[in-house]
């Protein structure tokens, strides 16, 4: 109790001295301090780097200056009670935000090197490199195949019909759904069962090979056996991709991810190494959600 | 007492109920509410139920009897050489004892009528003495057996709620029961129809012209009744009006619920909507005075040969009438459609078009035709803009130029004016009106079978 009447004061503190949210050009060093987030923010291979995010909707901020690196390769994994922005903080990553009509995003978030938020930046392109995975299954009201279809027929990816069938077979079965709906291929998406959908939404996701991977809690919806046949699939896609995934369970964060980075009230508290983190959380609010005092 | 005193007597009768039974089970157990099984206001009720429910049937019951027994009694008592008349002599009769009664009455020369209309007035005095001595009575009777109900265990509750729930099942039924009166009543008219005019030739038949002689003696045609071209107007109208509303509806909903801002949809869709609320009468002298001669000069500057009522005329209009039919059902539907998808192809890369294009409306689509059908059956059923665009010529044509006539129009134009009920020519419009029902429902039903199976999949 004592610990978030601390960080209660710390940030009605900071928030008097906060600086104005500086629009950062692409290749500018980064040599200051991250803020009161304890941990290793930088990664030595970054992918993606964000330096000082604030999310506002309307007049309320829902993240606070967050800086965080992503590494190539790496599964990162974002925890923290519920309300703590880490959704918001992930949908920043490809833009998400823009659909919701209020949200306004300061600071820089860059993929390898290009700032996202540059007005020039496109969108469209954008997307197709950072994919996302929802909460919900959200297959297309369309047969399986047109689902996996649906990305590199947008994005041209294919030159005929072979190839695009190419494409279709090699998602499904990286995503560990081809052995299933092989033979259904022109059956409705929303036919399949949750975890399938789920595998489903992958595979339309890794359609259009992007290179970066976004999860909002991809298992909340799902059974254990489904949760641990994705939990197995994104161990696998980590070799081709980044993948950042946000969690409510503890014990998936600790199987999935190289790295945790721990959210509460729109401040990233701590991050680093996953072990560390579940063993040895160097700060107070860590040690209380991961024990299980709050959250 | 007359009747409007009777039910002001009986809705006070029935509010002292309410009070007297509220009162009664507070003093069964002096005042302890908690003591009761259910709270006091529902004993109130129960016994204002046992007051108010047997006094207001008998009321209705004896104003759906009196007029027939009064008026049987009083022809009983009629002179010999009055009476043996049946039918339509006999109401005839009635009327004029009653207009005399009134002292309105015109034939108030013939004393055997004066007296009957006296003897009809005494009647009404004793009826209306006895219907207010039962209803107090069975005010008596029922407050007396409601009060002695209530007791501490009395499930006063259970019991007002079912009562409130066999009322809303009567008040439901209400709606049935007329449309059933309607399906009837045009059914035995159209079967007296189609006993003179087989059905084949109706259905099939190609020449519409119901002129007929009234009078066997007269000159006349003996008519026609072939409803194709009648069938024939009204779906080129409708598909003219369809041509126009479900692009211009379809889209306007989509840039109402994919791109316009909060603030330009709270302003847009109720003005769309006015269109709805538009009198079709008003939309019936717009395309006959402005929308038809302007067609006609146009066509005519382009050398096209144009009647001064054309389908075109009155199908554009009635197009744009149903726009918001189209747009705001559409609206609805795509809106239905959960933000996951929306969201699942934004996160692919797809463009806000490509994801209205191949996402948003392949999932709202069942429910948009379900919209679509329902327009559809309300164009058919139109009447106010054909009947002032159209024309009357009955012509079995697809030229959209030319003057059509729909089965509304000809409905309208069949019953208007002196009437017998007995010729083919005013039974005709009976035909027209169960074909038309028919096939209206049909739509309705397929609309609502397609938009119930479209809910389905996503709640």
């Amino acid at each position: 109790m004592n610990s978030l009447l601390e960080l209660k004061t710390a940030m009605r503190d900071e928030r008097t001295e906060v600086k104005p949210a500086k629009r950062l050009g692409t290749n500018v060093s980064f040599d200051r301090d991250y803020g009161d987030t304890v941990g290793e923010v930088t990664a030595s291979n970054a992918r993606m780097v964000c330096r000082d995010v604030n999310v506002f909707y309307g007049p309320k901020q829902a993240i606070h200056g967050v800086n965080l690196d992503i590494g190539r390769n790496e599964v990162i994994a974002l925890i923290g009670p519920s309300g703590c922005g880490k959704s918001t903080f992930i949908r920043c990553l490809n833009r998400m935000n823009d659909t919701i009509v209020g949200c306004r995003v300061t600071g820089s978030i860059q993929l390898d090197g290009q700032d996202i938020y540059d007005p020039q930046m496109d969108v469209v392109p954008l997307r197709a490199q950072i994919g996302m995975v929802f909460q919900k299954p959200n297959p297309f009201p369309k047969s399986i195949y047109e689902n996996v279809a649906y990305g590199p027929r947008i994005h041209g990816l294919t030159q005929n019909k072979a190839e695009l069938e190419e494409v279709v077979e090699n998602s499904l079965r990286r995503a560990g759904l081809w052995d299933e709906v092989k033979d259904s291929l022109d059956q409705p998406g929303t036919s399949l069962s949750g975890g399938q959908q789920q595998r489903l939404c992958i595979a339309r996701t890794i359609a259009v090979n992007p290179e970066v991977i976004l999860m909002d809690e991809p298992c909340s919806a799902l059974d254990p056996i489904a949760t641990a046949r994705i939990e197995q699939l994104i161990d696998e896609l980590r070799m081709q991709f980044t993948i950042a995934i946000v969690t409510h369970s503890m014990q998936q964060a600790a199987r999935v991810s190289q790295r945790t980075a721990y959210f509460h009230l729109g401040k990233l508290i701590e991050v680093g190494e996953t072990a560390q983190v579940f063993t040895n959380p160097r700060h107070q609010l860590t040690e209380d959600y991961i024990t299980g005092r709050f959250g | 007492m007359d009747k409007p005193t009777l039910l002001l007597l009986i809705l006070v009768l029935t509010t002292a109920g309410y009070y007297f039974g509220r009162k009664r089970s507070l003093d069964i157990v002096s005042g302890k509410v908690q003591e009761l099984h259910s709270l006091p206001s529902y004993y109130g009720y129960y016994l204002a139920m046992w007051v108010g429910v047997p006094t207001l049937l008998l009321l209705l019951i004896w104003l759906g009897f009196e007029g027939a027994v009064l008026s049987r009694l009083v022809v009983a008592d009629l002179p010999g050489e009055l009476q043996g008349d049946s039918g339509e002599r006999a109401a005839l009769l009635i009327n004029e004892i009653r207009n005399t009664m009134a002292g309105a009455g015109s034939g108030s020369g013939d004393p055997s009528i004066q007296a009957a209309a006296n003897h009809y007035r005494h009647l009404q005095a004793v009826s209306d003495w006895l219907l207010s001595l039962g209803v107090i009575a069975l005010a008596a009777l029922g407050g007396w057996f409601g009060h002695r109900q209530i007791e501490v265990e009395q499930r006063a509750r259970n019991k007002v709620e079912k009562g409130t729930m066999v009322f809303l099942i009567a008040c439901s039924t209400i709606a049935i029961f007329t449309t059933v009166g309607i399906v009837l009543s045009v059914v035995f008219e159209s079967v007296l129809f189609f006993q003179k005019v087989p059905v084949t030739d109706f259905l099939f038949g190609l020449r519409w012209s119901p002129q007929m002689a009234i009078r066997a003696d007269q000159v006349g045609s003996s008519g026609a009744f072939g409803a194709v071209p009648l069938f024939t107007g009204t779906l080129l109208i409708s598909f003219i009006a369809m041509v126009v509303a479900v692009p211009i509806g379809l889209m306007s909903a989509i840039y109402l619920a994919e791109y316009a801002s909060p603030r330009v949809r709270t302003v847009a869709k109720p003005l769309l909507e006015i269109l709805a609320g538009v009198p079709t009468v008003v939309y019936g002298f717009f395309a006959a005075l402005t929308v038809a001669p302007y067609i006609r000069d146009l066509g005519q500057s382009l050398g096209l040969d144009v009647s001064s009522e054309s389908a075109l005329a009155a199908g554009l209009v009635m197009g744009v009438m149903i726009i918001p039919f189209v747009s705001s059902l559409s609206d609805d539907f795509i809106n239905a459609v959960p933000q996951s998808l929306r969201d699942g192809a934004y996160a692919l890369g797809a463009t806000q078009s490509e994801t209205i294009r191949q996402v948003i409306i392949p999932a709202a689509l069942p429910g948009i035709v379900g919209g679509i059908l329902l327009a559809v059956s309300r164009a058919i059923g139109e009447t106010m803009i054909v009947v002032m665009a159209a024309g009357l010529s009955a012509n079995l044509t697809a030229n959209p130029l030319a003057a059509v006539t729909t089965v509304t129009t000809q409905i309208v134009t069949l019953l208007v004016g002196d009437q017998e009920f007995d010729s083919p020519k005013t039974l005709a419009a009976f035909a027209l009106g169960l074909v038309l029902f028919l096939v209206t429902l049909m739509l309705n039903i397929a609309a609502l079978m397609i938009v119930r199976k479209y809910r389905e999949q996503y709640e």
